[in-house]
Order: structure tokens, then C-alpha cells, then sequence
């Protein structure tokens, strides 16, 4: 009797092995339906600021009620950080097929994945008069090929933040027209100016990952070259020309005599350690709600010497279809996510600039300052990331030659090394 | 006799039932993921093309050994093992000895060197980014560094020195776990034979080398061996802490899998890298075992 017990019991526990060892989460294979018999869409995106979560939840509960029996949305909210973990998820999903069926993911990511199949085209769901109501700079970011590949409600933009106070007690009068936007000698200026023991004159790093390439690709521009060439295949003589060169030497002038922290503290502006930053223009929203007794000011995104070119940053997260998708079902939830109502409504709460041109009619807040500047840089100087399917070595390349050049390393033998890894991945990998 | 053979049947069958799901769990996350690994070494896998993965030889292979930033993870690998090995055990032994006496208070400061090995080392990774912090209005080393006359350190930030601030971290960090090993091993040798020592005229000194030492010499054998192997799949702390920077100093071999499986979608040859690494912990243990059963 007792014999047949243990039996039973090892049964039972290697009965239980067996499925742990067989699971898998299949959340977001096609065709899954829930208990109700509605079609399940799942989406990813990024863990966002309180606001937007809220977004989500409203948003997703409306579409579940005006859906119910025939399509029920889960999202799952994905850790970002400020590294690639969001990323890595991803090609972890892909190697076990766990892939949702609407994807979020950041602009320039995206010709990657159109590149490798794992998204599919989504001009099917948006009529001609809804598509010409969105920017250019997003359909422009969401196109390979010919073909949309993703939209995203929203734009963004970075500017030069700074703390009224200390400009203030130093004397500095901040430009606030496009033409007299700050030169890099200027900015420097201003930043050492306001470098005390106590605080740094300003932030060039917003974060270690895809930050560098976002906000720094801009110097490379406004001096008249970029990181690659127009059609993304080749590194080698842009990101390392000379004027390549100067840009990465002035940045580097700015951390290594210390008017910008080489490892800046978590919200370092924010809370007055440091007086100037290059911060996007969801700061906005993050200063107003969270730091109102913070005086503050915001001006244009400096421009190189001797007549650079007007330049800022653009690109955000856009929404794509896996081909693991139900195409209709997640068509339907791509076009209401991206519907006039909800575009306008996201960019309020996330305090980034639409990217239907009738959410301003609403959104009356970018008829002034300070939210008028970011629309205004949007609208006339943005130029968006490389849209290379290299991108995805290009990015963290270029964060690390950047790291390496802030704490020590040869500028031109660390730029020339970036081109060569990037050219070489690309030849070997993407080159037709 | 017939009964006899019938219990033994019975009895075994319940034995290889008992050990059934350890071998499917070990079958499932490790032997089998451990095969695909050395069957991906020899193709082209891009990860986010599952479905296009074609046979290239020994590719992988060739441009593996001709690759800088593979030379240098592997420098700085045998590099953080070298040096962290002798220098956590020796921590933990010191630790260990410390608090062997049964004295009053101690189970304190037990809780307390061990408390950091409890800890996630993602946790205590961050944390430790704000200790070394080069600008000394934010990193507390560098604070007392200023405070005492001396320059700030950049320890993370300095090619230099962050190898050795992860080494340092590293020990601190994972000690206490040997340190309880240790322990262990010291509450086995008998006190008499420190006695008879001491009446011998045995300094502290003396005793540590005659008595302790070869009293814990099969316990060293094996906290030498966990240590080393842990350490050459040092991974984290360069995640969180540096990224692989400054200028490749802490960029490690399992860091580097990762880069090029993940970030550079060369799931292929991170497998390939992955296979190498394979084979040279292999070595590297069956070495020590050597040098460690010759003594």
C-alpha cells in the first residue's frame, strides 16, 4: 500500500515536470480566443509615465466594451530601462514565437524588423484622407520599401532646457527665435559659465542606450554630414569625415572639462544639480506635474558654428502588426489606437506633439510657449534617425564609440572603428 | 526468493520514477539547450530569422579567431578570475574566522556579511554605480576620496580602473556565500588541537598555518572551484555598470554572447562564441582539478 503511494506521488510530480517543461506561454499566437469567444489581440509596449498608463487602461476598457464577444485587447506593459531590454525581449519572442500581435516599437527599429519579415505592412487599414492627416516625419519613419510598416501617435522633439534661476543670476539671456538659436560656441559658453562646484553647466547624455544616437546625431547633421549615407549602406566617411570628427571633439570638449557629467544622476535638471539639458520634449509634462517649483525656460537646439544647419530630433514608437497577428482583428485595433480622438488624446498625455496635423485644432496648448517651440523645431528642422535595417549596430555602436571617446579614447580611431563595424555588418547581413 | 526479486523490481521502478523529473528538467534546460547550441555554432542564425537558418562549416570558427573584441573579452575574463578567485576567498576565509568564535553578538555581524549574497546583484550593481560616481557630489567613495586631499577616482569611468571596481564589488558582494562555507569547515576541525597547539607554544600564526589551513584544505578545493567557475561567467555587473566600457575594459565573454546574439541579431555566432567559452571552462576546471589533486 505504501509502495503504490510513493508511486503515485512520483507520478504525480514528474506528471508535473513534464507541463512545466512543455509550457509555454502562447499569450499571443493568432487565432487565440478567450473563455467569451472573442479574438485576443495582444500588444507591447513600453512601461510609460503615469499618465499614459492611464491612457491605456481607459482606452483599452472603451474597445473592450464596444467589442465585447468579438475582439478583446491585452496589453502588456514592457520594461524599457535605459538599456536594450526592450529589445532583447523582442528576439527572445521571436526565437520561441511568443511575439504579440501589435508591437511598439521605436522608429528607427523599424526598418530592422520589416527588413527580417517580422512585422507586415499596415496601409491596408488607414484610408487616404486619414493618412494624409498624419505628418510626414511618421509616415516617413514608418515606410520601407515603399510599403507602411508602422504609425505612431506620436512626435518628438529635443531642446536646449534651462533653469531661469541660475541663466538669471548669471546674466544670460536665452534666444527665443529660431534664427538666433544658440551656436555650439555659445552653448559652451553659457555651459561653463553656470559649472559651480555644486552644479554642471549641462546634460548631453539622456540616457546610455538609444539616447546617444537620438540626441547627438544631430551635431553630425548640423555640421553637414550624418552618421551614414542617404540610402543607409555605408558609415565609412560620414560618421568619421572630419566634420564627423569635430562634432564628436566638441561634445567630448564639453565632458572633459566638466560642464556635463559623464554619468549623470537620475533627473540631474530636475533637481537643480545641473543647469542646462538637451531633454525631449515630454519634459514638459514631467517638469510641470512633478517639479513646479522648478523656473525654467526652454530654447532651440544649438546649431554648429560659422552657419550649421537648423537641426533637431524626431522620431518616436509607433505601433506595427507581428505576422504572428490576426490580421483583421489587429488591423481594427491599429486604426481605433490610431483614430483622431485617441492620436490627440495620447499626445496630451504624454505631452509629445501629435502626429495628426488636425490634433492641434484641440491641442491649443502648441500655440504657446513652451510647447510652441517643440512644434516649431518639429515642424521645420527635424530630421529623423539613419533608416537603415543596420540600425540595430549602428545605435549601440555609436553609444559606445561615444562613451569610450567621454572617457578617454582616441576620437578618430573610435569613430573609424564604429564605421568599420558598422559597414561590415552591413555587408554582411543586409548588402544585396 | 521469487518475492524477493518482485520488491527489488518494485523498488527500483519507484527509484527511477523519483529521479525521472530531475533528468527531464536537466533533459529540458540543459542538455538539450546545450546540444542546439553547438548545432547553431555552425550556421548562419540571424535571431530574428528562425526560419532561414542555413549550415555554413566552420565560418563561425575562423572569424571568431580572428575577432579583437572576442581576444579581449577573453583577456578580461581570465583577467576578473584571476584576480577575484584568490581575493574573495581569502575575504571569506577572513570573514569566516572572524565570526567562528561563539561569541555574544556575533550572529549579527554573520547576518550582515552574508546579507549582500541575498541581495540581487542587479540591486547591488546599481547601487554601487552611485558608490563610484566620478563627480563627488554624488558618488560617497569619491566624496571621502576629495574629502581626504586626495583627486576623485573615475573608477567606473576609467578604462583603468573599472575592471577592478567590478573585482572589488564583485568579492564584496559574493563572499559572505563562502564565507558560510567556510564556516562550516571551521566548526569542524576540533578545538583540542588548537589547544594542544597553544600549550606547544603555537602562535595565533602558527596555528593558522598548521591547523586551520590543512584542517579546511577540502573545503578550499571546493570553494576554489565554485569561485572560479562563477566568475568566469561574469555578466551582470558589466550590464548594469558599464555596458562593456569603458573602451572594452569590462566587456567579458558572456557579455559579449550576449552583444552579438542580441544586440547584433548574430545568434550564430554568439553560439559559437558560447561554444568556445564552453570548452575553455571545461579546461580551465579539469586544470585546477589537476593542480588541485597533485598537491
Amino acid at each position: 500500500m505504501m509502495k503504490k503511494r510513493t508511486v503515485c506521488a512520483a507520478l504525480a510530480v514528474s506528471a508535473a515536470a513534464v507541463s512545466l517543461a512543455g509550457c509555454s506561454t502562447g499569450s499571443s499566437s493568432s487565432g487565440n480566443q478567450d473563455s467569451g469567444g472573442a479574438k485576443v489581440v495582444t500588444i507591447w509596449s513600453p512601461t510609460d509615465e503615469p499618465a499614459i498608463e492611464e491612457w491605456w487602461v481607459e482606452k483599452i476598457n472603451a474597445f473592450n466594451e464596444a467589442h465585447k464577444g468579438e475582439i478583446e485587447v491585452k496589453r502588456e506593459a514592457v520594461v524599457r530601462a535605459n538599456s536594450y531590454a526592450y529589445e532583447d525581449k523582442i528576439n527572445a519572442a521571436v526565437t520561441s514565437n511568443d511575439l504579440p500581435d501589435i508591437l511598439y516599437v521605436d522608429g528607427p527599429n523599424i526598418s530592422n524588423y520589416a527588413e527580417a519579415g517580422l512585422i507586415v505592412p499596415i496601409d491596408a487599414y488607414f484610408t487616404e484622407d486619414d493618412l494624409n492627416d498624419f505628418v510626414d516625419s511618421i509616415k516617413v519613419q514608418g515606410t520601407y520599401d515603399g510599403k507602411l510598416f508602422a504609425l505612431g501617435a506620436t512626435e518628438s522633439s529635443v531642446a536646449l532646457y534651462y533653469n531661469k534661476d541660475m541663466t538669471d543670476a548669471a546674466g544670460i539671456t536665452m534666444p527665443d527665435k529660431l534664427e538666433d538659436a544658440l551656436t555650439w560656441s555659445e552653448f559652451e559658453e553659457i555651459a561653463a559659465k553656470l559649472t559651480t562646484d555644486q552644479v554642471v553647466g549641462t546634460n548631453i547624455i539622456m540616457d546610455k542606450g538609444e539616447g546617444l544616437p537620438y540626441v547627438l546625431e544631430q551635431f553630425w547633421i548640423s555640421n553637414g554630414t550624418d552618421f551614414i549615407s542617404e540610402d543607409g549602406s555605408t558609415a565609412e566617411g560620414y560618421v568619421n569625415s572630419e566634420k564627423g570628427i569635430q562634432a564628436a571633439t566638441f561634445l567630448n570638449g564639453l565632458i572633459q572639462k566638466g560642464y556635463a557629467n559623464v554619468e549623470p544622476i537620475q533627473q540631474e535638471f530636475h533637481n537643480g544639480k545641473c543647469a542646462t539639458m538637451l531633454g525631449g520634449s515630454w519634459e514638459v509634462a514631467t517638469l510641470e506635474t512633478q517639479f513646479p517649483d522648478v523656473n525654467w525656460g526652454v530654447t532651440y537646439f544649438p546649431v554648429a558654428d560659422n552657419g550649421g544647419i537648423k537641426t533637431s530630433p524626431t522620431g518616436d514608437w509607433a505601433a506595427c502588426m507581428t505576422k504572428n497577428a490576426d490580421e483583421a482583428a489587429a488591423g481594427e485595433v491599429i486604426a481605433y489606437l490610431m483614430n483622431q480622438e485617441n492620436v490627440t488624446t495620447y499626445a496630451q498625455a504624454i505631452a509629445k506633439l501629435p502626429t495628426r496635423a488636425s490634433s492641434y485644432d484641440t491641442l491649443t496648448e502648441y500655440n504657446e510657449y513652451p510647447r510652441s517651440l517643440f512644434k516649431e523645431q518639429s515642424l521645420n528642422t527635424g530630421h529623423p534617425r539613419p533608416r537603415t535595417p543596420g540600425y540595430t549596430v549602428l545605435s549601440p555602436g555609436f553609444s559606445e564609440a561615444m562613451m569610450n571617446i567621454f572617457t578617454g579614447a582616441d576620437i578618430k580611431e573610435s569613430l573609424d572603428q564604429l564605421a568599420e563595424d558598422t559597414d561590415a555588418n552591413y555587408q554582411k547581413n543586409y548588402a544585396k | 526468493m521469487k518475492k524477493a526479486a518482485v520488491k527489488k523490481y518494485h523498488e527500483r521502478r519507484a527509484a527511477y520514477l523519483f529521479v525521472l523529473p530531475a533528468v527531464i528538467l536537466l533533459f529540458a534546460f540543459l542538455i538539450l539547450p546545450a546540444f542546439s547550441t553547438i548545432r547553431y555554432a555552425f550556421t548562419d542564425y540571424n535571431i530574428l530569422r528562425p526560419d532561414e537558418i542555413s549550415f555554413c562549416g566552420i565560418d563561425n570558427f575562423i572569424e571568431l579567431f580572428q575577432d579583437k573584441d572576442f581576444k579581449k573579452s577573453l583577456v578580461n575574463t581570465i583577467y576578473f578570475t584571476i584576480i577575484v578567485v584568490p581575493f574573495q576567498c581569502a575575504l571569506a576565509l577572513l570573514l569566516a574566522m572572524l565570526i567562528s568564535p561563539r561569541k555574544k553578538g556575533v550572529s549579527i555581524f554573520r547576518a550582515a556579511y552574508f546579507s549582500p549574497n541575498v541581495t540581487s546583484m542587479v540591486v547591488v550593481a546599481i547601487l554601487w554605480s552611485v558608490l563610484y560616481n566620478p563627480n563627488p557630489s554624488t558618488g560617497l567613495l569619491n566624496a571621502f576620496l576629495t574629502k581626504l586631499g586626495f583627486p576623485a577616482c573615475g573608477f567606473l569611468t576609467d578604462p583603468k580602473t573599472a575592471m577592478n571596481s567590478i573585482i572589488f564589488m564583485s568579492a564584496w558582494q559574493a563572499a559572505g556565500y563562502q564565507m558560510m562555507i567556510f564556516l562550516a569547515g571551521l566548526q569542524g576541525i576540533p578545538a583540542d588541537q588548537y589547544e594542544a597547539a597553544s600549550i606547544d607554544g603555537a602562535n595565533k600564526f602558527q596555528q593558522f598555518c598548521y591547523i586551520t589551513i590543512p584542517g579546511l584544505k577540502n573545503v578550499i578545493k571546493y570553494v576554489v572551484m565554485i569561485t572560479m567557475i562563477q566568475a568566469m561567467k561574469l555578466f551582470t555587473q558589466p550590464y548594469v555598470m558599464t555596458q562593456g566600457g569603458p573602451q572594452n575594459s569590462t566587456r567579458t565573454l558572456v557579455y559579449y554572447i550576449y552583444e552579438q546574439g542580441f544586440q547584433s541579431r548574430n545568434f550564430g555566432y554568439a553560439c559559437s562564441v558560447a561554444a568556445v567559452f564552453f570548452v575553455i571552462v571545461i579546461t580551465m576546471s579539469l586544470m585546477l582539478k589537476r593542480v588541485i589533486k597533485a598537491d
